[in-house]
């Protein structure tokens, strides 16, 4: 034993000693990323997953840009918009964007893009999206898109500023998947070279247009690896050969950026964490999670505090609505259940179960909290099974209805909004709806389709403090997100938590 | 012998189909692979989409029997993941787990015949406690542990190989000793057997009558003799490389069908999950049929019985 | 982890020769103790497994914190040994403060139980399947032969992934799933041993008394093929244990937060090179009691069957 004792301690050194011999990446202007998931697929509008989404920033432009510091949507290829009835927008052109082929964006491009997505041959992941309220677009005239809307709904600028990325006219006419490999976009940077599930190598767009909100875009050139393996990617940024990775967890995040050529950057983000309770009862009708007393113990004994502070650290909040408090319409005045496992206790014995009950918790990602969820809830005497899996188990037993509680996440795909935490979770039809409160389906999906924001807000308001009242949920923490970063590089970071490559620049 | 291996291998083709079944079945059940394919994010319409686009909605065994039929035309599907042919990416990533297969059998043998030809000829002394020793040790390191320790040390340490990756042969040093390692008992301790036997028979006292000694005896008489045995028991052994690559693989990021496999389950990517169990048990079946038909072919005895 | 499972078939005497009384005035009990007493190995092996057993039964006593017992406030935690480490967690804690060293002790436990566990049920399904077989022959031979020759084209690891990740994972369903997989063994060592002792005289004779045959193979047959099941048992509680701990190692094993070492190991494979131990550490278990069972196993053979010494 006593050498193995040893081996530990040699290596604990180890960081120290990898810290030298780092390769200058400012010298040739590329900054070198390395992804954990393979990118396959060049083409957002066919694509989901984060991965995508960031790439698609460096690549693709859509008619407007999120602006994460204003909060507010601006123009990109797009001059601006403007609503000529509820149920139509006129959007019009900057003059002198080109692709990355030279040739010059037209309305007919615009207009071909969302008529095709939503077309029947399409294959794209946003139809679902836009077709629930976009009719068709039509060319007014060479820089003028008219779309003409199926119902009010407020959110059409933002699925147009993230979700739909401009085509030329024509690229899917003989292939859905057209774009996946040859992709002519309007981003900064245009594809040199793409290696399927290997690297994209990218370099600046010489004739980007100079009022792009993503202005003023440094770096020359950008490569990114596909580096499924956690320590490769370790490695390789100890050794200078990448520059940034990201979803890096806490832990490796301090350890890494002590070492003198690495910055651990970290940025709060729109994901939080929380559990679904099965408080309709599809599991057992007449199961304890069905009586609110037990919801609210539930509430009542986790621990949010110390799970933000200790386990996520950073920039990670504790959260008790069911939407991020940077969201719009996010009511923050709704029902808050303080750490209090005597109060969860008796909430418990008063429901009914002063023994506790017997629960099947499923989770998919952070493991360590859902660990602790599972011990603070056997605490207050509750018998808990974790179920940790793959989200695709946990996805085919809930639409199966054979969960009874879930530790869930959810990104909001980055839009500051409670509808795009909402709809998902409180729709009739989605199978992440465990309480099936008819009277917050309503609330929900009639904020949908309300253009007057205050009306909105109040319409949240509404169906939040229900959600709290009922604590259908136990709302838990923000995430916060870990970079680790080459010295060399200034990188910041947004809100929203959504890295933005194209405003990295070198020291 | 031909009609003998052909009902081994028709059988092997008969529990591959079985277990084809059963794991499109189980899979089907238990996960949702349009969830696998959308992501953590994607909306329940997006998902619902996927479902109608891959045709996950049609009935079980209309899909399975679309697939069995396309594997009789040569055609195992598209993999989920991938969105290309399954055949294409096993085509592709297979040579790289031949390789290391080949790799770590290489080093059984540099390890285990030295090993156990001179633990043989010395035996109860020092060396051959020693030869007994590692073969001990060996068959009890988890293989998985043996190469996160080899990262540690000779990737991170000392720096003398790389972390993990199979950009070059270099790569290659760690997962192959690694994977080696874990037949070199089996292989020493045979070797060991056969040796002792060997030099315990008649043949090779007259040959020591003869005035044979050391090094010529073992090599011209002995080593002939006791390796036999031993060439097809590294047959079977080169089956269990490609079963073991599935850790080693995945602990040095190499992007074998080892790896492939692991990752094809963990997400729920069935027609690659399926041809690679039925990849995996056709190679097992034939190594194993190797073994018997280089017995025969080695061993004059055998061949009369 | 399979890969280890290939014992060669040379390290398990199949010959039957300890059925033969010995000559000298000695009982059997007799040699085999003089023999064990002289045999370093088996006394190793088997100090090793009473060692850990023990532990195992009195983990709560040794255990200096509950193996589930979370402070947040106190995780990660380096060992005593190094900066910053603290006398009360000799080994330090882990991602949600755990006592390191108290998990440890807890996960001999579930190695022990899984090994004997899956062992048992090879045993099972191997000694029953490889008695039927040599003692009956004819049909039900060849039937036990075509379920050999299907399992032995099984590829077992990635099956028992497959399966553990299907029915969701649990420490039954683990021993369960690798015990199925891991009975060959015993079939093959079994059957021919049965069907030599199966011409022997003494068999015959309880044949003549009008024994039924189920009482033959129970108190005839069996009974002299238990030192064999016994070596073989040995050595399956090592395979057993590596295989458990490849696939809670690979997160299709043991579930969480139950202290496995293979889980263990994986739960610091993501901090490997800043907190080394947390790899090391249970990794050096796994090891350490694997060895005991192997050595066990081999000094078990040697001193059942002198000749099958190698």
């Amino acid at each position: 034993m006593f050498s193995y004792l040893r081996i530990a301690a040699v290596a604990a050194t180890i960081p120290f000693m990898l810290s030298t011999g780092a390769r200058s990446d400012a010298g040739d202007d590329t900054l070198r990323v390395a992804f954990g998931e393979e990118v396959l697929n060049l083409d957002y509008n066919n694509t989901t997953k984060r991965e995508y989404i960031i790439l698609s920033d460096l690549v693709d432009e859509g008619l407007f840009d999120y602006d994460p510091e204003a909060n507010t949507y601006v123009p990109s290829v797009a001059t601006g918009y403007e609503y000529l009835d509820p149920l139509t927008i006129e959007v019009k052109l900057r003059d002198g964007i080109t692709f990355h082929d030279g040739s010059a964006l037209t309305a007919e491009d615009v207009a071909y893009t969302y008529n095709w997505i939503i077309s029947e041959g399409s294959e794209s992941k946003a139809k679902s999206a836009i077709e629930r309220w976009l009719d068709k677009a039509v060319v007014v005239d060479s820089k003028t898109i008219r779309f003409d809307m199926l119902e009010e709904y407020p959110l059409a600028v933002r699925d147009m500023a993230n979700r739909i990325q401009i085509r030329k006219a024509g690229t899917y006419d003989d292939d859905p998947n057209a774009a996946a490999i040859d992709l002519v976009g309007l981003g900064p940077y245009q594809v040199v070279s793409f290696e399927p599930g290997k690297e994209v190598v990218l370099k600046a767009y010489d004739g980007y247009f100079a009022d792009s909100p993503k202005q003023p875009v440094q770096i020359g050139n950008i490569v990114i690896r596909s580096l499924p393996d956690s320590g490769t990617q370790q490695a390789e940024l100890f050794s200078g050969g990448v520059d940034w990775i990201f979803k890096v967890s806490r832990d490796v995040a301090e350890s890494m950026g002590a070492a003198p050529n690495i910055d651990h950057v970290v940025s709060t983000d729109l994901r939080i964490g929380f559990l679904v309770l099965d408080a309709f009862g599809h599991t057992d009708p007449e199961g304890p999670l069905t009586n609110v007393l037990v919801r609210r113990a539930m509430n009542h004994a986790i621990n949010r505090k110390e799970i933000a502070e200790f386990l996520m650290g950073g920039g990670a909040q504790v959260v008790h609505t069911a939407c991020h408090p940077a969201q719009f319409g996010c009511d923050q005045s709704v029902a808050d259940y303080a750490y209090d496992p005597e109060k969860a206790r008796a909430l418990l014995a008063e429901a009914g179960y002063p023994d506790g009950f017997d629960l099947e918790l499923w989770s998919y990602r952070d493991k360590s909290v859902a660990e602790v969820v599972v011990a603070k809830l056997e605490a207050v005497g509750i018998t808990v099974s974790l179920r940790h899996g793959k989200l695709a188990s946990l996805n085919e037993a809930r639409a199966n209805r054979q969960i009874q509680a879930y530790f869930g996440t959810w990104g909001s795909g980055g839009t500051p909004d409670t509808a795009a935490i909402a709809r998902v979770h409180f729709s009739a039809d989605s199978d992440r709806n465990m309480s099936n409160n008819p009277k917050v389906t309503d609330l929900v999906l009639a904020a949908e389709v309300t253009g007057d924001q205050e009306k909105r807000d109040a319409l949240y308001s509404e169906a939040l403090s229900i959600i709290a009242d009922e604590a259908y949920w136990v709302p838990m923490f923000s995430y916060a997100q870990n970079f680790l970063v080459s010295s060399e590089l200034e990188f910041p970071t947004y809100a929203d938590g959504l890295p933005r490559l194209y405003r990295a620049k070198w020291k | 012998m031909l009609k003998y291996s052909l009902k081994r291998l028709s059988l092997a083709v008969a529990v591959a189909i079985v277990l084809s079944f059963v794991t499109f079945l189980l899979l089907n059940f238990a996960t949702d692979p349009a969830q696998s394919i959308a992501g953590e994010d994607a909306e329940p319409e997006v998902v619902e989409q996927i479902r109608k686009t891959y045709g996950f909605d049609r009935p079980l065994l209309v899909r399975y029997a679309d697939w069995a039929g396309g594997v009789l035309r040569g055609d195992f599907g598209e993999s989920y993941y991938w969105n290309k042919p399954v055949a294409e990416i096993v085509l592709e990533r297979a040579p790289v787990t031949l390789l290391l297969a080949v790799l770590s059998l290489s080093v059984t043998i540099i390890i285990a015949l030295p090993l156990g030809i001179v633990a043989a000829l010395k035996p109860n002394t020092l060396i051959d406690r020693m030869a007994l020793g590692i073969a001990v040790s060996a068959q009890a390191i988890p293989n998985f542990w043996l190469g996160l320790i080899m990262i540690i040390l000779f990737a991170v340490t000392w720096q003398i190989f790389p972390v993990s990756g199979d950009g070059s042969l270099s790569h290659f040093v760690l997962p192959a000793f690694v994977l080696g390692a874990s037949s070199v008992p089996a292989v020493m301790r045979l070797t060991r057997t056969g040796m002792l036997d060997v030099m315990e028979s008649d043949y090779i006292r007259t040959a020591r009558a003869k005035g044979y000694r050391g090094g010529a005896l073992v090599r011209r008489h002995a080593l002939r003799n006791a390796i036999l045995p031993v060439i097809s028991v590294l047959a079977v052994q080169l089956g269990h490389k490609f079963s073991g690559s599935v850790i080693t693989e995945t602990i040095f990021a190499i992007n074998g069908i080892g790896r492939l496999a692991l990752e094809s389950i963990l997400g729920s990517d069935i027609p690659t999950v399926q041809m690679l169990i039925f990849l995996f048990a056709i190679v097992f079946v034939s190594m194993n049929l190797l073994a018997d038909i280089l017995n025969a072919v080695l061993d004059p005895r055998l061949r009369i019985a | 982890m399979m890969s280890n499972a290939n014992i060669d078939t040379a390290q398990v005497d199949a010959d039957g020769s300890n059925a033969t009384p010995m000559p000298a005035p000695l009982t059997p009990g007799q040699v085999l103790r003089a023999r064990a007493r002289t045999h370093r190995g088996l006394q190793i092996g088997m100090g090793i497994l009473l060692g850990l057993l023990l532990i195992a039964l009195f983990a709560p006593l040794l255990a200096p914190h509950d193996p589930f017992a979370q402070t947040l406030s106190a995780r990660m935690l380096p060992p005593v040994w190094s900066e910053g480490g603290r006398w009360d967690y000799l080994f330090g804690t882990d991602q949600v403060g755990r006592d390191y060293l108290s998990r440890l002790i807890y996960g001999t436990r579930i190695s022990l139980i899984v090994g004997f566990g899956a062992a048992t049920i090879g045993m099972l399904i191997g000694v029953t399947l490889g008695v039927l077989a040599g003692y009956f022959g004819g049909r039900i031979d060849y039937a036990v032969n075509f379920v050999l020759t299907a399992q032995l084209a099984l590829p077992g690891l990635l099956l028992a992934m497959a399966l553990v990740f299907i029915i969701g994972p649990s420490v039954w369903v683990v021993i369960s799933i690798v015990g199925v997989l891991h009975w060959t063994y015993y079939l093959v060592v079994t059957r021919s041993a049965t069907m030599r002792l199966r011409e022997i005289d003494f068999v015959a004779a309880a044949q003549a008394v009008g024994a039924s045959r189920l009482q033959i193979l129970v108190r005839e047959i069996l009974p002299n093929l238990a030192p064999q099941i016994l070596v073989i048992f040995t050595f399956e509680l090592g395979v057993a244990i590596l295989a458990e701990s490849s696939l809670s190692f690979l997160g299709v094993g043991i579930p969480p937060p139950t202290p496995s070492w293979g889980l263990m190991i994986a739960e610091g494979k993501e901090v490997m090179f800043f907190r080394p131990w947390q790899v090391v550490l249970p990794g050096a278990a796994i090891f350490l009691l694997v060895v005991g069972a192997n050595l066990a196993g081999d000094g078990l053979r040697d001193i059942t069957s002198p000749e099958g010494r190698n």
